[in-house]
Formats: C-alpha cells, sequence, structure tokens
C-alpha cells in the first residue's frame, strides 16, 4: 500500500533570511550564490507498509516523524527518493484547519469536507452522523467564530472520523473536549485504527503503539533506526531514551509510591 | 494524452472542492449586509454614475461619435475584473498556507477558484451594463447603441479574458509565495496599468508616437473588442480575435507552466 525507497528530505534552514536581492537574483538565475544551511530532516528512509497493517512511528522530538508523514500524505515531494501510494489517504493531522469562522458550522461540515477530499454525495449521506458524533445540533446555524475551541475542536474530529479510509494517517490518538467526549473521540479513533484499515501511526505513549501496531520504524535524526516487531523495537527505544528497561522503571515507581505511602503514614502518626 | 485525461480528472475530483471555495468567498463577502448579492449590481451602477459625473460633468471628457457612458463602463467593468481578480488570485495561495501545509490540495485550485469567484461577480455586473446598453438603444443620450449579431463574438472574448487574468493569477500567486513584496510591488503595478488603459479616456488624446505603444497592452485590445462591438456594432476582425486568443493562450500558458514548475517548493516557503 505504502512504498518508501529511500526518501530524504532536505529544508533550508537559510530560506526565511533572504532578501530582496537575493530572492530576485535567485528566481531568475537559478543559481546559488551563498552557501546554504543545509538540514537534512531525512536521510535515506525506505520502508513498507502492507493492506491492513498498522505500523507505529516512534522517535524523539525532531527526528523526522511529522515530516515523514508529511511525505507520504503528499504534502511534501521528497527532495530525492520516492514514495509510491496505492489508495485514498485521510489525513488526520490537523483539525479545523479548513474552517472558516464567519460560516456557519452546517456550511463549514461542506468546506472541510471538501477540503479532505470528500464528495458531495458522501458528506449528504453522513450529514446526520456527524452531527450527531458533534452533539452540536443546536448549533448548526451558529457561526464558528462564536463557538468555544472545545466546541469547534468537537466539530472538526466528527468531520475527520466520519470516513472509512483506504489509508489512515495519525500523528497522535486525539483526545478533545470535555471528558464524555474525550473517551467517545478516544474509542472512535481505536475503532478506525482497529478497523483493518491501513495505519500510519505516530505516538510518544508506548502503551499503545504496543496495542495497536504490527510494526514498528524508530526514527532518529532522520534516519531509520531500527525497524521490525513492534515489542523488540519498543524496549529498545524505551531503553536508550530512558536509560532503563521498561520492568525497571516500573519497579522503580512502584517503590517510590510505597516509600510516599510509609512517609504519610509516619506523618499521620506522628500527629 | 494520458497527462491530459489526468488533468481533466483530477479536476472533476476536486471540483466540489473549488465550488465550496468559490461559494464560501460568496457568502462570507455578504454576510450580513441586507441587501446581499444585489450589491454585486448595484455597485458597479453607483461606481459608474460617481465616475460618470466626475469625467463628463467636471472634467467634460468625451469620447467624439460614441455613448461616453457606454465607453466608459465597459471599460470599468472590465478592468475592475481583471484587477480584483489578479490580486486576490495574488493572495490565495499564500493565505492558505496553513491548508497547504497539512493537506495535500492541488494548489492551483486557489487562484482559479478566486478568478472564477470574481468572474461570477462580473457576469452579474453586465446586467446593469446590458440595461444601460439598452436604454442608449431607446434613446438614451446623443449616441444610440447598436445591438447587432457581432453580440455572439462577446462570450469568446470574455472566455480569453478569463484565460488571461488566470494566466496572469497563476503567475503572480507563484512568484508573491518567494517574493512577499510583490503585493505591495503589484498595487502599484495595477495603478499604472489603469492610467495606461483607455478606461475613461481615448487614445485619440495622445500622440499618435505613443499610441502605437499603447496598442501593445493586451488590456487595451481586449476592451477595445468589446467596445467595437457594442459602440459600433462591429465585430473585431479575425485577425484581432485570433491575437486575442494567442495572446491569452500564451499568457495561460506561462501562468500554469511556471506554477506547476515552482509549486513543490512551495511549502519551504511558508
Amino acid at each position: 500500500m505504502i512504498q518508501a525507497k529511500n526518501v530524504s528530505m532536505k529544508f533550508d534552514l537559510g530560506v526565511e533570511a533572504t532578501s530582496f536581492k537575493e530572492t530576485f537574483i535567485h528566481l531568475f538565475s537559478g543559481k546559488k550564490k551563498k552557501e546554504k544551511k543545509d538540514f537534512w530532516a531525512l536521510t535515506d528512509v525506505s520502508f513498507h507498509v502492507d493492506k491492513g497493517e498498522v505500523v507505529g512511528l516512534i522517535g524523539s522530538n525532531g527526528a523526522g516523524k511529522s515530516t515523514l508523514l508529511k511525505v507520504v500524505s503528499g504534502v511534501m515531494k521528497p527532495t530525492k527518493g520516492s514514495v509510491t501510494v496505492n489508495g485514498v489517504i485521510s489525513p488526520m493531522i490537523e483539525l479545523g484547519a479548513g474552517f472558516d469562522p464567519e460560516l456557519t458550522a452546517r456550511e463549514n461540515i461542506y468546506l472541510n469536507g471538501a477540503i479532505l477530499g470528500y464528495s458531495k454525495d458522501f458528506i449528504d449521506e453522513k450529514f446526520d452522523e456527524i452531527v450527531e458524533f458533534s452533539e452540536l445540533r443546536d448549533f448548526l446555524d451558529a457561526p464558528v467564530k462564536n463557538f468555544s475551541s472545545g466546541m469547534t475542536a468537537k466539530l472538526a474530529f466528527s468531520i475527520a472520523t466520519v470516513v472509512n479510509p483506504e489509508i489512515l494517517i495519525v500523528d497522535e490518538i486525539l483526545s478533545v473536549g470535555d471528558i464524555k467526549f474525550q473517551e467517545k473521540s478516544k474509542n472512535k479513533m481505536m475503532e478506525m485504527i482497529m478497523g483493518g484499515t491501513t495505519v500510519l501511526y505516530v505516538s510518544h505513549s508506548m502503551e499503545s503503539i504496543e496495542e495497536l501496531c504490527d510494526k514498528v520504524i524508530w526514527l532518529e535524526h532522520g534516519h531509520v533506526k531500527m525497524i521490525g516487531e513492534t515489542k523488540e523495537i519498543c524496549n529498545a527505544y524505551y531503553l536508550e531514551q530512558m536509560g532503563e528497561t521498561k520492568e525497571e522503571s516500573l519497579q522503580r515507581k512502584k517503590e517510590a509510591s510505597l516509600e510516599k505511602e510509609n512517609k504519610r503514614k509516619m506523618k499521620k502518626e506522628q500527629k | 494524452m494520458k497527462a491530459l485525461k489526468n488533468i481533466f480528472g483530477n479536476f472533476k475530483r476536486y471540483s466540489f472542492l473549488m465550488n465550496q471555495l468559490i461559494m464560501r468567498d460568496f457568502k462570507v463577502k455578504y454576510k450580513r449586509s441586507v441587501l446581499g448579492v444585489l450589491w454585486s449590481i448595484l455597485n458597479p451602477i453607483l461606481m459608474m454614475t460617481v465616475m460618470a459625473i466626475v469625467f463628463s460633468q467636471m472634467f467634460k471628457f468625451k469620447v467624439d461619435g460614441v455613448n461616453y457612458l457606454v465607453y466608459l463602463m465597459t471599460g470599468l467593468i472590465m478592468f475592475n475584473y481583471f484587477s480584483e481578480a489578479s490580486n486576490l488570485a495574488m493572495t490565495s495561495v499564500v493565505s492558505n498556507f496553513s491548508l497547504i501545509n497539512k493537506i495535500y490540495i492541488p494548489k492551483y485550485i486557489f487562484p482559479v477558484a478566486k478568478c472564477i469567484f470574481v468572474g461570477i461577480n462580473f457576469v452579474l455586473t453586465l446586467i446593469p451594463w446590458f440595461a444601460i446598453i439598452l436604454l442608449s438603444y431607446i434613446g438614451l443620450g446623443q449616441y444610440a447603441c447598436p445591438i447587432t449579431f457581432s453580440y455572439i463574438f462577446l462570450p469568446f472574448i470574455f472566455f480569453c479574458f478569463f484565460l488571461f487574468t488566470i494566466g496572469i493569477g497563476l503567475f503572480l500567486s507563484c512568484i508573491s509565495v518567494f517574493l512577499r513584496d510583490m503585493f505591495y510591488i503589484y498595487g502599484i503595478i495595477l495603478t499604472i496599468w489603469n492610467y495606461v488603459t483607455p478606461v475613461f479616456y481615448s487614445l485619440e488624446i495622445l500622440p499618435t508616437s505613443y499610441q502605437a505603444i499603447f496598442k501593445l497592452n493586451p488590456m487595451y485590445q481586449f476592451i477595445t473588442s468589446v467596445r467595437s462591438i457594442v459602440l459600433f456594432g462591429e465585430r473585431p476582425s479575425f485577425l484581432t480575435l485570433g491575437i486575442l486568443f494567442l495572446i491569452s493562450l500564451c499568457v495561460f500558458g506561462i501562468g500554469a507552466f511556471t506554477f506547476k514548475k515552482k509549486q513543490d517548493q512551495f511549502i519551504y516557503y511558508v
């Protein structure tokens, strides 16, 4: 379903600083006079995701996870290498990016749906489902600018998750809104990931990675450090990041909490 | 052939999004205004009334042998379309960066949607424009405008004009990503362009040597072709029509080519 071959992605860190003259020259001559600061966000990343597979992406901040997701979803073209994707991608990267605050919730469902690549028929059909899930039926004809941030997030979430995607790209399990909705949205996302579609999933939560993924890719400084079976990679990653294995850390935490408990008891007795 | 099929398939797939973006612009534009879309018709009438009074009464402008009101209004609505559409198209890519940065959407959609949105407005302004022509036909003003079969060439000219505007819009929206100064530069260019184009005056008031240069301006050619139809009932020569078509095709080609060539780099300039 997804096939990445030797993907490299270069960013030019000096791009913000270019002056009028430089840009002008650059635009017409195509020559680069000044030495530029290059930053390789991804170097030589290769992997493949089979149909129905849930693949986790782990790595510390700035390791290139989000860049990789953007390359796969087609937002960025890789500097080198290639990505082939068979199927329609539903990116669940950012919610509500396409909302127009002046428009009503009803109008925004159509606008945002169109941006996410839904057809008109599809939105017509799923309209009630979206409204029902968002719990915002009473506010359908109010402009979104009057919504609270929680309400906006609920609406955006409901629109983004109404699809049965061929390929799902998830940057962290999102739980938005109040407690009740957080639970509901989390379940909905779990359901989507577990529903048998192909998933590329980025998360910092080792628990959910271990629970959901068939395979894990560990990125570090833009390189693939390890790729393979979930349990093995997660353990290795945890060890390197925290300097101890998971069992050790669990043990330590247990001891710490026991100690706390003892101290509390001592205090009570002193009183 | 396959590339062509690809382009059309792509276009079809995203036509709903295009539709939504254009509708959004309309809704936002007339949100909370009492008269709503009526303003699209009222605005040019009022604008033209002011301009007509200023130029024909205060400055005593007139163009010999033609109905000045129609002469002025033709130039006005066409130039206004061009300046508004190209301006909005230019800013459209940069102002939608938050989307481009997150979801894959073909980027040409934004400038093209703006050109269509202003285009629909333009078609609405044709209603009062034609009403004025009709009034002059039945005897308002000194000179009557003939209504003839040559009108069937109007849609063709407008189509070329639209293509020309999209080309400019695509080109500008692409350049402005790399060079934000373009927003300000183009504002000045437009002002100059406006005065260089004979919207409210006639080229005949200029020395002959200048006239030839002024005629190189595509906007002059577009406006003059339409004027020759509505003011004199004369079909522009096929040579003129051919040239118009070629110019718009070239400009569109250059715009589309530049945009296609550079669009993958937009993301670095967010």
